[in-house]
């Protein structure tokens, strides 16, 4: 990807508008799936943690 | 589409992880270890060496010569790329790049009241980390292969942010919960209604003042993306918000850690600052961890600001309902169901990090009444007791305390030989800060404090994990901040923004100058 090619990472389609999301990107499909995926990380790092760390 | 690139570069990343671990681990690297002081990381890149240099390997070797096929798993592991790629640079700038620049740094010697340029500057590896990320992807560009990666960014800063949740105790949140809420409900009720005002004032359709007094009140994007249906904003007005809120936010994550550095601000200070003057969450986060990178603490403060304010969100979002329909004099007004869009953007997150704090308090992962990571244990070995020269010590400087309750303390600790309970710890800490004793007694008192606090090892390891999240997340961040995305800014809501963004910034740091102090 080049430069200018790069300029348009962030550029998202929401609700029919396009528009830079710029700095709030997310590989999930919505921000409500990304929220979860973070609960279900921060879970199993919490009980690796729990079990591992005496 | 195959999202997976047939490319060498995930594979090449994980044996250079690989090699940093051998090297640092065998100690071939010892004479650059001591260059760059960095024994503290030898630790950190021999065990995170490995780790991602394994997954590097393993599913870089599966990159290159595997074969792909459209679906949900080619588009996930194809994100593997980007993030390691993501991690190699946070990494490489926490271990080398910052290190080097602070070897730089103090051969310059101090400039301004015994500080380094670079902590003035605050040139520590979060800032050195967006800035690579912001080089990166306005440079040189982000390629092709760890494009979809990049977008994992913010997932880490999530994370990170939940996992926050298990270092509060209930007596750091109750107090601190209480100060956000009054600084938050103030300055962001004042800056929604202020951007509101101004937009009547300076004639912005009704749709674009309502999205920007969400953005720049609230918390950035996601406020604007949640308000949007709401006041039916066109996605020209979503675009100049965000480019607004960009700029502001992207400012001042690299000027407040220098403003406060010269205001010598401290961590709770600083924290409350950021939380409240600062719009974006990340933004938030990346100034008060480039205030203090090594350490949390700041961050912890600048988080409950920042959560604070999300959880204003709903409240926002009413108001904006109610003030458009009013201004728009239409029945029909926003075409959307305000309780819907409040459930629906309501960053589930935060929540994740009140479940997280309810689950520590119940003391699974230290003492329910651990205070910063540490709790009060006063089952301590024999050698730890007072000796009785030290008894002696405190004995004769008795007469010069005047509260009964410090007398009390002092008397159970020479009686006892240590401390018997957290409250006679608390008082006893009253002691020695407010420095009624001679230096040594102080001294005396400071170690039998010291030897009744335990550290929670798995609040230690929370904090490890913490770090590494944001360092992770907030390289990723600097990598999707384009100058096309700020180049959205512009017109009148770049104007009202700056004014409120300023009003806001200044007047909550008097208010902090003047009402907050370090021991909340």
């Amino acid at each position: 990807m080049t430069s200018k090619d790069s300029q348009d990472i962030d550029l998202q389609e929401e609700a029919g508008a396009k528009f830079h999301r710029g700095s709030a990107l997310s590989i999930f499909a919505s921000d409500r799936r990304e929220d979860f995926m973070a609960l279900l990380f921060a879970m199993l790092i919490a009980l690796g943690v729990y079990l591992l760390v005496s | 589409m195959v999202y997976t690139k047939k490319n060498p570069a995930l594979l090449i990343m994980g044996v250079i992880f690989v090699a940093i671990a051998i090297l640092a681990g065998s100690g071939a690297a010892d004479g650059v270890i001591g260059f760059l002081k960095i024994k503290k990381y030898v630790g950190e890149m021999v065990g995170m060496g490995y780790a991602f240099g394994a997954i590097g390997v393993l599913v870089g070797a599966w990159h290159w010569w595997g074969k792909h096929e459209e679906g949900n798993l080619d588009y996930y592991l194809s994100s593997i790329a980007g993030g390691i790629f993501i991690l190699l640079i946070a990494m490489v700038v926490r271990w080398f790049g910052a290190p080097l620049v602070a070897v730089a740094s103090k051969g310059l010697g101090t400039v301004m009241a015994d500080k380094y340029l670079h902590d003035v500057l605050g040139l520590n590896y979060v800032v050195l980390g967006i800035l690579a990320g912001i080089i990166t992807v306005n440079v040189f560009g982000i390629p092709k292969w760890a494009e979809n990666g990049v977008r994992l960014s913010r997932l880490g800063l999530k994370t990170g942010v939940i996992l926050l949740g298990t270092l509060y105790s209930l007596a750091e949140l109750a107090a601190l919960g209480k100060l956000s809420v009054v600084m938050v409900g103030f300055f962001v009720l004042g800056a929604v209604g202020l951007v509101l005002w101004l937009g009547r004032r300076r004639k912005i359709p009704n749709s674009m003042g309502g999205v920007l007094s969400a953005g720049m009140g609230v918390c950035g994007v996601s406020a604007t993306v949640a308000a949007a249906p709401v006041v039916q904003a066109k996605s020209v007005e979503i675009a100049y918000t965000i480019g607004t809120i960009l700029i502001w936010g992207v400012g001042c994550m690299f000027l407040f850690p220098v403003i406060g550095h010269i205001l010598d601000l401290g961590y709770i200070q600083f924290g409350a600052w950021a939380g409240t003057g600062i719009l974006n969450s990340a933004q938030v986060a990346g100034a008060a961890l480039a205030y203090q990178p090594d350490g949390i603490e700041t961050l912890k403060v600048a988080e409950i600001f920042n959560i604070t304010r999300v959880l204003f969100l709903p409240i926002i979002v009413l108001w904006l309902a109610v003030w458009y329909v009013r201004l728009e004099e239409t029945t029909a007004g926003p075409q959307v169901n305000v309780g819907t869009v409040i459930f629906e953007k309501f960053p589930v997150f935060v929540l994740g990090f009140i479940l997280m704090f309810a689950l520590s308090s119940t003391g699974v992962f230290a003492p329910a009444q651990h205070y910063k990571g540490k709790y009060f244990d006063n089952d301590i070995a024999a050698g730890k007791l007072l000796k009785d020269e030290q008894a002696a010590t405190l004995s004769a400087e008795a007469g010069k305390l005047q509260r009964a309750d410090r007398k009390e303390a002092l008397a159970s600790l020479i009686q006892n030989r240590k401390v018997m309970t957290i409250d006679d710890e608390t008082v006893i800490r009253g002691i020695f800060n407010a420095n009624v004793l001679s230096k040594d007694a102080n001294k005396i008192l400071k170690t039998a404090t010291k030897v009744v606090r335990h550290t929670a090892k798995k609040i230690s390891k929370f904090r490890q994990w913490i770090t590494l999240l944001f360092a992770f997340g907030l390289t990723g961040l600097g990598m999707q901040i384009t100058l096309a995305a700020m180049k959205q800014a512009g017109g009148q809501p770049l104007v009202i923004g700056g004014i409120v963004g300023t009003t806001k910034a200044v007047l909550s740091l008097i208010v902090i100058l003047l009402f907050v102090s370090e021991t909340i």
